[in-house]
């Protein structure tokens, strides 16, 4: 079985300095690391491991990404891609996606199953996963928690609005994997440094590729970013006042909807028994 | 890149398994079975052993990054793989015979047996040729009584080297080495020494009572007990040297962190010039400790001889920690002296690496000889 996982070096600080030119992040000014999502796509891959098994490891990204290739292989991947070209970077989640399609289209041809992080630490878009299955025209789940492989069939798990949901495709597939479950290992010594001595990474540019200048890059990437802020988060007081029933209605009226959003199901509130109830006599009125 | 990856990775390590029970094993001397469990399959025991053994091999920086991370976080457990790895499996790795590395050598890698190194005695130390501890040939097996004190890892040891007095056909006096199995009759284990610093580690007494063994237990040929020990301890004093480091960098970087928050006069006390002084100093030093130690790496793993390297290393590391965890506990005034922050547990951690593995007198006498010797 041939797995790939798309991995991405991320940089270690939450908080870096912004450029207000280019519109990106300051990268070169932080430790890079590999993002911890992706950790969890590829503990999944080595779960899944057996003797004929081959995990290929790929990243797109400037040349110090070797690192978390090597970390990947150290852990116990079989062997590693690095897309580096300066030509493609800039690439926005769309650019992104298409270059990963064609480097696995080319170098992982016949692959059985991609596995991605379910997103990022550093933009946290979520998207170049559901975006390179349709680049790579195969069926593909984004958040699993579990998967099994039977022959040629893929059965995945996830939990999608508080329902736990099974789904069946069939091979070639991707999945973006959910890091609540596959808890990444810890890499051992041993190899660290058989992934430094013994292992060699492939390099891939975009002429390789058979990127135009057109295709790679800012040039062809649609998202542009205005503005990035980070959001101002506030703790206030408010004290409600009246009678027991008041103060209910008036709590559920302001904030219902936030209830609502964090635990993910509807409340039942004083116009939804109102609209029972008017439901209900009006069922007794045709009866009767 | 690859020496990045090992310090990142023992960093995540370290911080995740015990950086939410450093202080709490300190305070109560408990030595964490379970995050030993954890390190073992990540060749933590097994840093320098051949993989023939079951080692990863490392070379000598990665060694010390290692090292250092860990006592970053908690240098009870730093001392523990410093000790286990230069001083308990290395003599064995560089001295042992064919049949001995694969008797010895496969347990300690893979963290079973935990080694130890037993030459100080209540009148033996840093006067290595002293020991008291005999070892004396009958009918055909070595016969060995003792009292070995200070033993770092005593409690938790597998496989101890001990240092023992005999005597040469010629009649002079020599010294021995010997790879001791705790099941040995004869071998048992004291009281767990209560320490200031260090006190997740069960240092102890180790008592060798008529404990009998053929020839195969020992280590190089008979007399060379010394020049092994001394051997020994070049390699060990880079182990001490990183771990002090890693005790220095941790209390750096808490003075840095704190004396960015704490205000007085209305502003942060890392806006004054004196604390400032402080800092600057510390980083400083600390800078110059790692670039010596990683220099005595490189020179051993290029094969040249590190010894006074070793020794420079291990001096300057080791007052570098007491001097930079002493400012540490200054910038955090009253709350330094605090057990409720971290320095005082660093504060009490570094000034053992100024004594052990040669006290850092030793260090200057082997360090004046290697700069006498090249004069020759």
């Amino acid at each position: 079985m041939k797995l790939v996982v798309c991995i991405k070096q991320v940089p270690m600080v939450s908080e870096l300095p912004w450029d207000s030119k280019t519109r990106t992040l300051k990268r070169h000014l932080a430790e890079g690391m590999m993002n911890p999502a992706c950790r969890h796509a590829l503990e999944a891959a080595l779960q899944l491991k057996r003797n004929d098994t081959e995990i290929t490891v790929l990243t797109m990204g400037p040349p110090m990404a070797e690192e978390i290739l090597r970390e990947a292989i150290a852990l116990g991947a079989d062997r590693g891609l690095l897309m580096t070209d300066p030509r493609l970077a800039g690439a926005d989640t769309f650019a992104t996606s298409r270059a990963l399609a064609l480097a696995i289209r080319k170098y992982c041809q016949d692959f059985d199953l991609v596995l991605c992080g379910c997103q990022t630490s550093d933009s946290e878009t979520a998207q170049v996963g559901p975006q390179l299955a349709e680049e790579l025209d195969v069926p593909g789940v984004a958040y699993i928690e579990a998967l099994s492989i039977d022959r040629s069939l893929l059965t995945v798990r996830r939990v999608c609005d508080n329902f736990l949901e099974e789904l069946e495709m069939d091979l070639p597939a991707l999945v973006t994997v959910s890091t609540r479950q596959f808890y990444p290992r810890y890499v051992h010594m041993a190899g660290i440094e058989d992934a430094f001595n013994r292992a060699d990474i492939f390099k891939i540019t975009a002429d390789d590729l058979g990127l135009s200048p057109e295709q790679t890059g800012i040039n062809s990437s649609p998202t542009r970013i205005l503005t990035v802020f980070s959001p101002t988060a506030e703790k206030k007081n408010i004290l409600l006042k009246g009678t027991p029933k008041k103060i209910v209605d008036q709590f559920l009226d302001a904030f219902d909807d936030k209830i609502t959003s964090a635990i993910g199901k509807d409340l039942i509130t004083r116009d939804h028994l109102s609209a029972l109830k008017d439901a209900e006599s009006g069922a007794g009125n045709s009866e009767g | 890149m690859k020496h990045k990856l090992v310090r990142k990775t023992v960093r995540s390590f370290a911080e995740t398994e015990l950086g939410p029970i450093a202080a709490e094993i300190d305070r109560d001397a408990i030595f964490p079975r379970d995050v030993v469990e954890k390190m073992r399959p990540l060749n933590f025991f097994g840093l320098q052993i051949p993989r023939e053994y079951g080692g990863a091999q490392l070379d000598s920086i990665s060694y010390a990054i290692v090292v250092e991370e860990i006592s970053r976080v908690c240098a009870a457990m730093g001392l523990c793989i410093t000790v286990h790895n230069s001083v308990g499996a290395y003599p064995i790795v560089k001295f042992g015979t064919a049949a001995q590395k694969r008797r010895f050598l496969p347990a300690m890698a893979s963290g079973e047996r935990i080694g130890a190194f037993c030459l100080t005695e209540a009148n033996a130390g840093s006067d290595a040729g002293a020991v008291e501890t005999q070892a004396v040939k009958e009918n055909g097996k070595w016969v060995i009584n003792g009292t070995k004190i200070f033993v770092t890892n005593g409690g938790v040891c597998g496989t101890a080297l001990i240092f023992a007095a005999g005597v040469t056909k010629d009649s002079k006096k020599s010294t021995n080495v010997f790879v001791v199995e705790k099941e040995t009759p004869g071998f048992s284990v004291g009281e767990r020494e209560d320490l200031c610093g260090m006190r997740a580690n069960p240092v102890s007494s180790l008592f060798l009572e008529n404990c009998r063994l053929p020839d195969s237990h020992l280590l190089g040929q008979p007399g060379d007990g010394l020049k092994i020990g001394l051997v020994t301890l070049d390699t060990g004093r880079i182990g001490i040297a990183a771990q002090a480091l890693g005790i220095a960098q941790a209390a750096y970087d808490a003075a840095l962190n704190y004396a960015k928050e704490r205000q007085q006069f209305q502003k942060p006390i890392a806006s004054f010039q004196m604390v400032q002084s402080y800092l600057a100093e510390m980083a400083t030093e600390i800078d110059a400790a790692r670039l010596l130690l990683y220099r005595a790496c490189a020179y051993k793993d290029n094969g040249r001889p590190f010894s006074g390297e070793a020794a420079m290393a291990k001096l300057f590391c080791s007052t570098v920690a007491g001097k930079v965890t002493g400012l540490a506990v200054q910038i955090h005034g009253g709350y330094g002296y605090s057990k409720e922050y971290d320095v005082e547990r660093y504060f009490r951690d570094a000034k053992v690496t100024e004594i052990y593995e040669g006290t850092n007198e030793i260090q200057r006498m082997v360090i004046a000889r290697a700069q006498l010797s090249q004069l020759k």
